[in-house]
């Protein structure tokens, strides 16, 4: 378990993640610009380019969800929030879940900072025990639970499984604003979806429709409108009638060539304009595919949650 | 009739469903025989009086193909037995079309998240192991099932036959680089964990899909996945932008191709494993299964 913030063992001198190189590791130092800008009311958000999170100004701190994935952009994270909010540390760190790419490195972001997870999440960091990741100092279980933090309100809502374990929202109702991570992004998905629990996935997002909110802020790239968040849901559930379309046609889930052709074909049509389209529509497809040849993976990817309104 | 659907949908799965391939069997011992519809492979063994079966194959025309090709290599006894290696439907998918009346094994965690996903077709475990080891005499076979922990898919049971020199794990090593994106895999302890089976004494690997190998083979292929591991690291160090196919594919293609450049599918795939492997890093493994002290989370809430 990764408890403190003192330096590790790696030579490099970065807390090193899950590596297990022993040479430099020059990616986890390295510094990375980080743009900010205010959102609605006390929320700001933050980005290095791909990846987004949100920060809330607090009467006399910050708290701030997620850290980065690397130790040098959880301190340039710092750095921005720093530079907003000079005289107001960061004192809470709130994890949208367990990944190290999002929440990995609280060790260099605020290492001081009480830290709030799920459960779930918890769980999973613990057992990990990644260099820089530290354990919550406070856990949530269940669907929802509001917090009032030096004056900011929000809620976290954990709506069943859809992307890591513990991935929870973060909805702030005076605000009509909902911020989740890795599950509705603009475009098509990420590559092949990694660690989605792709079975219900589409209705348990769709839960969030039963919230008054109008604004999106994704974990990566630009906030989306209620009505796009809509739309991202579409595609995603179209993909489990192409997959099926695939698999009958004969198309082979790892066979690169003939899999992009089969997508360009077929998916082209209709989402060739959408962003990220000609990086990962076929890898999208290749992982719905798995959906129906190997059935959902895991406990987690079969376990039937609750599907009822918010 | 309509066949058993799995997870399909669509109505126009039923012809994919129904389709029923030829098989090859190859006898490995008296009583012990691999079948393979070209893409999966699995193992029998013939009992005194009824077939010890491991998995069903992917659709219900495959496991009818699959009965039909256990009647002629051991006619006139039935499947008593189905092992399930796996979960995962394209292995064990369909003991309703293959035996249904048969005794079905299957390790506790594989038993649950069958339970919970309740496909049409997949029949529920009769038989439910725990524990990583079990010593079993089924109908004068003699074999070990073996879940050394989280390695692909839930609860994978791999099958040790000491008489015979015969280990069989499904969807694990490979006698060749076709992993494709490795759906499934739980990589934090993959390699240690298929190492482990080289304590025991066996010469011939049968592995879920493709051609079978030897212990070389499966040596190589510890070695391979092993190495891929430490070049998408590499990756990662050297700034690749670990989330495009042709830079990793690039990077850790070029780096493993005179290595392993000569197994069958490296080309076509070392790129995906790339892609799979290196969010293992970026991301610190899926779910508890992917901890060093690995569990299975939500475990508790599926009842058997």
């Amino acid at each position: 378990m990764e408890s403190d913030s003192e330096p590790h063992e790696h030579h490099c001198g970065e807390h090193y993640g899950i590596f297990t190189l022993k040479g430099d590791l020059p990616i986890q130092g390295a510094y990375r610009d980080i743009c900010y800008e205010p959102v609605r009311g006390n929320i700001w958000t933050a980005s290095e380019g791909i990846y987004r999170t949100i920060f809330v100004e607090g009467r006399k701190s910050v708290i701030a969800f997620d850290t980065f994935g690397t130790p040098g952009t959880a301190r340039a994270y710092a750095g921005a929030m720093n530079r907003v909010f000079p005289n107001k540390p960061v004192e809470t760190v709130v994890y949208s879940h367990e990944h190290l790419d999002h929440t990995g490195y609280a060790a260099d972001l605020a290492p001081k900072a009480h830290i709030i997870a799920h459960e779930y999440a918890n769980a999973v960091i613990d057992a990990r025990g990644s260099s820089g990741q530290k354990t919550a100092n406070e856990t949530w279980n269940g669907e929802r639970t509001e917090y009032d933090i030096d004056g900011c309100q929000f809620e976290l809502i954990y709506p069943g499984p859809t992307h890591g374990d513990g991935n929870v929202a973060a909805y702030f109702p005076q605000h009509r604003t909902l911020f989740m991570v890795d599950t509705v992004a603009d475009g098509v998905g990420y590559t092949t979806l990694m660690d989605w629990h792709l079975t219900h996935y589409v209705p348990v997002m769709k839960r969030f429709l039963s919230l008054d909110w109008d604004l999106f802020v994704p974990g990566h790239f630009w906030a989306v409108s209620r009505e796009r968040f809509i739309e991202i849901l579409d595609y995603w559930e179209r993909l489990f009638d192409f997959a099926q379309e695939a698999i009958v046609a004969g198309v082979d889930p790892h066979d690169w060539d003939q899999l992009n052709a089969w997508t360009d074909e077929h998916l082209g049509p209709h989402y060739r304009d959408e962003f990220r389209y000609y990086e990962y529509a076929a890898m999208n497809l290749s992982r719905y595919m798995q959906e129906y040849l190997t059935g959902g993976w895991g406990i987690e990817g079969n376990i039937k949650p609750a599907l009822s309104p918010l | 009739m309509p066949e058993n659907r799995g997870m399909f949908t669509h109505e126009a799965a039923q012809a994919y469903l129904a389709h029923e391939p030829e098989m090859q069997i190859e006898a490995l011992s008296e009583r012990l025989f691999s079948v393979t519809d070209g893409q999966c492979r699995t193992l029998f063994a013939a009992g005194d009086s009824q077939v010890i079966a491991f998995d069903t194959f992917g659709t219900p025309g495959r496991a009818r193909a699959y009965r039909r090709a256990i009647e002629s290599a051991v006619p006139g006894k039935p499947v008593g037995t189905v092992i399930y290696s796996h979960d995962h439907l394209d292995h064990a998918g369909f003991a309703a079309d293959f035996a249904p009346d048969a005794e079905i094994v299957a390790d506790v965690l594989c038993a649950k998240v069958i339970k919970a996903r309740a496909a049409e077709g997949q029949l529920p475990a009769t038989l439910v192991l725990e524990g990583k080891r079990h010593e079993l005499n089924i109908d004068g076979v003699k074999l070990e099932l073996l879940n050394p922990g989280p390695t692909h898919g839930s609860g994978n049971l791999a099958a040790y036959f000491r008489d015979e020199g015969v280990l069989f794990s499904s969807d694990t090593i490979l006698a060749n680089a076709r992993y494709g994106f490795m759906p499934d895999y739980h990589f934090a302890n993959f390699v240690p964990f298929m190492r482990s089976f080289l304590e025991l004494d066996w010469d011939r690997f049968v592995p879920g899909r493709f051609e079978l190998t030897d212990r070389a083979g499966f040596e190589r292929g510890c070695d391979f996945i092993e190495a891929v591991m430490i070049e998408c690291q590499n990756a990662f160090m050297n700034f690749v932008p670990i989330w495009l196919y042709e830079p990793m594919k690039g990077f850790v293609g070029a780096a493993l191709a005179d290595t392993y450049g000569d197994l069958d599918g490296f080309d076509g795939h070392i790129g995906q494993m790339a892609i799979r492997v290196v969010h293992h890093y970026l991301m610190g493994g899926w779910g508890l299964e992917d901890t060093p002290e690995a569990r299975a989370l939500l475990a508790d809430e599926v009842s058997l």
